[in-house]
């Protein structure tokens, strides 16, 4: 059943050929026998899976109508909330915080019938790109244990690599979904900005912050867009329009479509993820796409424009966690003052310390105008760069990752970690839509992603684009450990 | 003093409104002020991870209508910022406020103050959450969420107060404003109506301000008066006391609250150094983009204001300018006065007992006349009965009295049950009185007759009090005037 | 050029509540050194009369809601997740008055 997609799942569940009992245990079975060595889970939700199985059984054998992802089990990044579980967000600070409300998605999901499986590994409140900031264990690559899966949704990525789960979502903020889609070979989509609600989402960088989903082929991907990607009147960022559908818009065919290259921006990528991105373009060429040279020189100025603001933001968002109404209290605190500082200092980790300091700096009388001001223009000129870029074609294409996954505990140098960011970090500075698909492996057997970057509002566009590009290549392959 | 007419005063008054609406600013949860704690709540305004604000559309509505009635600018374009600081009673450690883009800008407000009209200039009117409640026990701390979040309207005066009686005079016509528009429950009791006062002084003819003081905790307009003359006071006497020191060395910048007991402000806390807010704009939140055609609306639709309505009262009423600023300046009381002027349409008698009789009675009781279940009708029928001589202005006052002690009793019948309220209409009785006092006061007799006017006073007063004050005065006038000139 | 000494980590950590080992805040001092002096690069960056981005959906404004009560969150529910509460507030040590 790991073989299937999430659609061929579901239907056939609806065609009673498998009950949901037996996809939920199917599943439940393989986290149980693999997760011991990948790590991608926190919290598996065995027991209410389960139960809600059954419910959807029962629901089907009366013959009442099931939602558009009925039987399919579905693992929630770890700072996502659903109700009445853990959101510990892989921070010492929440271990056992229960989340009061389900977040809009989670209560989307669950109107379609989706499964809600379990909780996955994170860096601690998003903060990274590898998940070797989780607080509480590591999550390693299912195509080399050796490896990380990429962050910071690299439990999610993993899961789905592993086909542990067929779907799963994540948060990307600066290339939260993308980095460790392409790190882990699976298909990750960030909507544009404002398409999927925040609404229980704990906020890293408010205006950055997308929930999306893992999947192992853009078909999945989209369904799961159809489900969440609508308005919500609990966000106040969250664009005035219904859902859309996709699957029906596919459109198989590249002839006619322009693709767009910043090919000086990407003048220093060199070796097997160069190779495979050359190869991408050809697979364009030869399907009738023509591919352009655009303009995007400002986007070398994006890791730090993007970590002054999203540092920034999280400074503010974070300063909620003090230990006075929920999660860990300092149990040596005498005073509000030992409060406060003790509970951040023991409930928090390095890298997030670091980020609220830097953050705190930024906006901080007589550094704002330097710096935070600064960068909210250098954003400006991006946002206007990308809209020039558009007006030459239909998507951009773009690496996801420098390279392939890298070894756990190779990067230590904060400043080195950051510069990985530096093809998908700039979407999030533009609010733009993009997807990462594989694309190839390295000559390690590590996969590879390419990046399709959209418009503003032009999810389904890319998702599109995409599934034709994926229907040209065959790169969605299962890591060899876990094939069976 | 004498020294006090060496120097001036500035004083600047911060006015912080909680708006009456049902739900909170950007939390759903319902704005009502008295329940159990922690009762009143979302996940919004106590801060949960996940939670996001959404703004209410009617307190934007009336914060335009406020700036409208304070003939101010509506900002076409304001947006909402952080403002980040750590407290307890702040769900986020940051308040969402307005910063540099506030909705409403200048404005001004026109009060009475010691005979004369004056104009206060308004510097900025703009929308903010409010913070929990923190109640503090021996050995901890309780915190309620329950005002977390209701909206407030913060109202920054320029600082264009000269004098405590200003002050108090700006702060009732602000008050007024916004009883009369219906925005806030204008409380101060309870808190929906808070003032912090920034108050320097400086020699007369000096240039520059010199360093401020922030009053807060004066909770009701006697203790802003009492708060505001106390720091005069001790700013002066700092200053004279040391006059070779640099004023700035004496005055930091300093935050003082009013101890009524003490009767003095307190310090409570010094500031080293500025508070570093580090507003930025909020990224949760989209700017407010308002049209003309949406403000001329609220403008063309405001209800009568309290300056018109005390024009109204002068014009129309002929009541003396400060009287009709006290009476208008507490909408439930002019209300309550045109509810008795129907009874008995004296406006300038009615006026005097509501803002002078009763509210005399009434003052550091914790009541006003308005909630004492003292209905208007028998104010009015009390006017009335003076008015018709059926008792004199000085029974009157004890009937007053009664009323008090006995709310909602009619005062037509607190005057048939009791005998010494009669009024004395038996004129050889009062002959008889009359005749007695002339015997036991000759002297007086003589002085008058001599051309001391007073004598008759005197004499008057001896009948009255012999009466009981029961006998109408005028009767004893003319009889007095008739046996003294025999 | 450095752009930050100790005295400046213990204003930030004063601003942010976070209390700071000596370790931890030198290794600060050297993270945001260097993350400052990368950020450098940004002064290249010719931003006369350019608007700050406050918004990346720049046409959304006015989004709000009417003024009705929603879901209440239940008393119990939100001081479940709480460290200590009293009297159904939250408790905290004794605070001084005023900020």
């Amino acid at each position: 059943m790991h073989q299937l997609s999430a659609i061929e799942l579901r239907d056939k569940f609806l065609n009673k050929e498998v009950s949901a009992l037996q996809i939920v245990d199917y599943f439940l079975k393989r986290i149980d026998s693999y997760d011991g060595q990948i790590g991608a889970f926190l919290t598996v939700y065995h027991d209410q899976a389960r139960e809600h199985a059954k419910k959807l059984d029962d629901k089907l054998a009366k013959g009442e109508p099931l939602g558009k992802l009925a039987g399919i089990p579905i693992a929630i990044k770890d700072n996502i909330h659903v109700k009445g579980e853990l959101s510990t967000c892989a921070s010492q600070f929440l271990t056992n915080f229960k989340a009061p409300f389900d977040s809009t998605v989670v209560k989307l999901l669950k109107a379609e019938d989706a499964v809600i499986i379990g909780k996955t590994n994170l860096d601690e409140f998003a903060m990274g790109s590898s998940t070797e900031n989780s607080s509480v264990q590591l999550t390693r690559n299912p195509w080399n244990l050796t490896c990380a899966p990429g962050g910071s949704s690299g439990g999610s990525a993993a899961a789905v690599a592993a086909r542990l789960v067929p779907l799963a979502l994540g948060s990307d903020t600066g290339g939260s979904i993308r980095q460790p889609a392409s790190l882990c070979g699976v298909v990750g989509y960030k909507p544009t900005y404002g398409r999927v609600s925040r609404f229980g989402l704990v906020a890293f960088g408010s205006s950055l912050d997308q929930i999306g989903p893992f999947a192992t082929n853009t078909a999945d991907a989209a369904l799961v867009m159809e489900v969440i990607g609508g308005h919500c009147d609990r966000d106040s960022t969250s664009i005035p329009h219904k859902r859309e559908t996709y699957l029906e818009k596919f459109d198989k065919t590249l002839e006619g479509t322009t693709i767009g290259v910043p090919f000086e921006f990407l003048k220093d990528l060199k070796g097997d993820s160069k190779q495979a991105f050359e190869q991408s373009l050809e697979t364009f060429k030869e399907k009738g796409a023509s591919i352009v040279e655009v303009d995007l020189s400002t986007l070398k100025y994006s890791i730090a424009v993007y970590y002054i603001l999203a540092t920034a933001e999280a400074s503010t968002n974070l300063a909620r966690f003090d230990g006075v109404r929920y999660g860990i209290r300092a149990p040596d605190a005498e005073t509000l003052d030992q409060v406060y500082d003790r509970s951040k200092e023991i409930g928090f980790g390095h890298e997030v310390k670091r980020r609220i300091m830097l953050g705190t700096f930024v906006l901080s009388t007589g550094y704002q105008d330097a710096y935070y001001k600064k960068a909210q223009k250098v954003r400006t000129l991006m946002i206007e760069q990308y809209k020039k870029a558009f007006e030459t074609c239909d998507l951009i294409a773009m690496p996801v990752a420098t390279s392939g996954a890298f070894k756990i505990g190779s990067k230590k140098d904060p400043l080195e970690m950051y510069l990985e960011d530096i093809y998908t970090i700039s979407i999030n500075l533009a609010g733009l839509p993009a997807v990462s698909v594989p694309n190839g492996f390295t000559s390690h057997s590590l996969p590879l992603g390419l990046q399709l970057i959209g418009p503003q509002k032009e999810d389904v566009r890319v998702l599109s684009m995409a599934h034709a590009f994926e229907s040209e290549t065959s790169f969605n392959k299962l890591p060899p450990q876990f094939e069976d | 003093m004498a020294n006090k007419d060496k120097w001036e005063t500035i004083i600047g008054l911060e006015i912080h409104s909680e708006l009456n609406t049902k739900s909170k600013l950007f939390s759903a949860a319902p704005n009502r002020f008295g329940d159990e704690p922690n009762t009143n709540i979302t996940e919004v305004c106590t801060g949960m991870p996940g939670a996001l604000p959404v703004l209410n559309k009617e307190a934007v509505r009336k914060a335009v209508q406020l700036g409208c009635a304070l003939e101010a600018e509506v900002a076409k374009f304001s947006k909402f910022d952080r403002k980040s600081y750590f407290y307890p009673d702040s769900p986020r450690n940051f308040q969402i406020t307005q910063f540099d883009q506030p909705i409403i800008l200048g404005g001004h407000v026109v009060a009475e103050v010691e005979g004369e009209e004056k104009t206060f200039e308004i510097d900025r009117v703009h929308l903010e959450d409010d913070a929990g409640m923190l109640k503090h026990f021996s050995g901890f701390a309780g915190v309620d969420y329950n005002r977390a979040g209701v909206p407030l309207v913060e109202i920054v005066s320029k600082p264009c107060i000269h004098s405590p009686k200003e002050a108090v005079a700006y702060a009732m016509a602000i008050k007024a404003i916004l009883q009369y528009l219906d925005a806030s429950d204008c409380n101060m009791e309870e808190g929906s109506l808070r003032f912090d006062a920034n108050i320097s002084v400086r020699l007369k003819g000096e240039k520059g301000f010199r360093n401020k003081a922030e009053i807060k905790n004066m909770n009701s307009f006697s203790n802003m008066q009492l708060a505001l003359e106390s720091e005069i006071k001790r700013q002066i006497k700092l200053y004279e006391d040391n006059p070779d020191t640099d004023p700035n060395e004496l005055m930091g910048q300093a935050t003082y609250r009013w101890d009524p007991d003490r009767k003095e402000t307190v310090l409570m806390r010094r500031k080293e150094h500025a508070d570093d807010y580090r507003y930025f704009p909020e990224p949760d939140l989209v700017p407010i983009v308002l049209t003309d055609a949406y403000i001329e609306e609220i403008r063309s639709s405001l209800p009568e204001l309290p300056l018109q309505r005390e024009r109204r009262y002068v014009s129309e009423l002929q009541l003396a300018p400060d009287a009709a600023f006290v009476l208008t300046s507490d909408k439930p009381l002019a209300d309550y006065f045109e509810e008795a002027l129907k009874i008995c349409h004296r406006p300038r008698q009615m006026c005097n007992w509501l803002i002078v009789e009763f509210a005399g009675r009434f003052k550091d009781t914790g009541t006003h006349l308005t909630t004492s279940g003292i209905p208007a009708e028998h104010v009015g029928k009390l006017v009335q009965m003076i008015d018709a001589g059926k008792i004199t202005g000085r029974i009157a006052k004890s009937v007053a009295d009664d009323m008090v002690a006995s709310p909602g009793k009619d005062p037509e019948l607190i005057v048939a049950e009791n005998p010494d309220y009669q009024p004395m209409d038996d004129n050889e009785a009062l002959e008889g009185i009359v005749d007695k006092v002339l015997s036991e006061h000759a002297q007086s007799v003589e002085d008058f007759r001599n051309g001391k006017d007073k004598a008759f006073s005197f004499l008057v007063g001896q009948i009255m009090k012999a009466t009981r004050g029961k006998a109408s005065p005028e009767t004893v006038n003319q009889m007095l005037k008739a046996k003294i000139s025999q | 050029m450095a752009h930050l000494d100790k005295e400046m980590i213990e204003y930030l950590s004063d601003l942010s509540r976070i209390d700071l080992s000596e370790k931890e805040q030198q290794a600060l001092l050297s993270d945001l050194e260097s993350i400052l002096t990368y950020i450098d690069l940004l002064n290249e960056v010719d931003t006369e009369g350019v608007e700050p981005c406050n918004h990346v959906l720049a046409d959304m404004q006015n989004v709000m809601r009417e003024d009705e009560i929603g879901e209440v969150m239940p008393r119990e529910i939100f001081l479940s997740n709480s460290p200590a509460q009293i009297g159904g507030m939250i408790r905290v040590p004794p605070v001084i008055k005023g900020k």
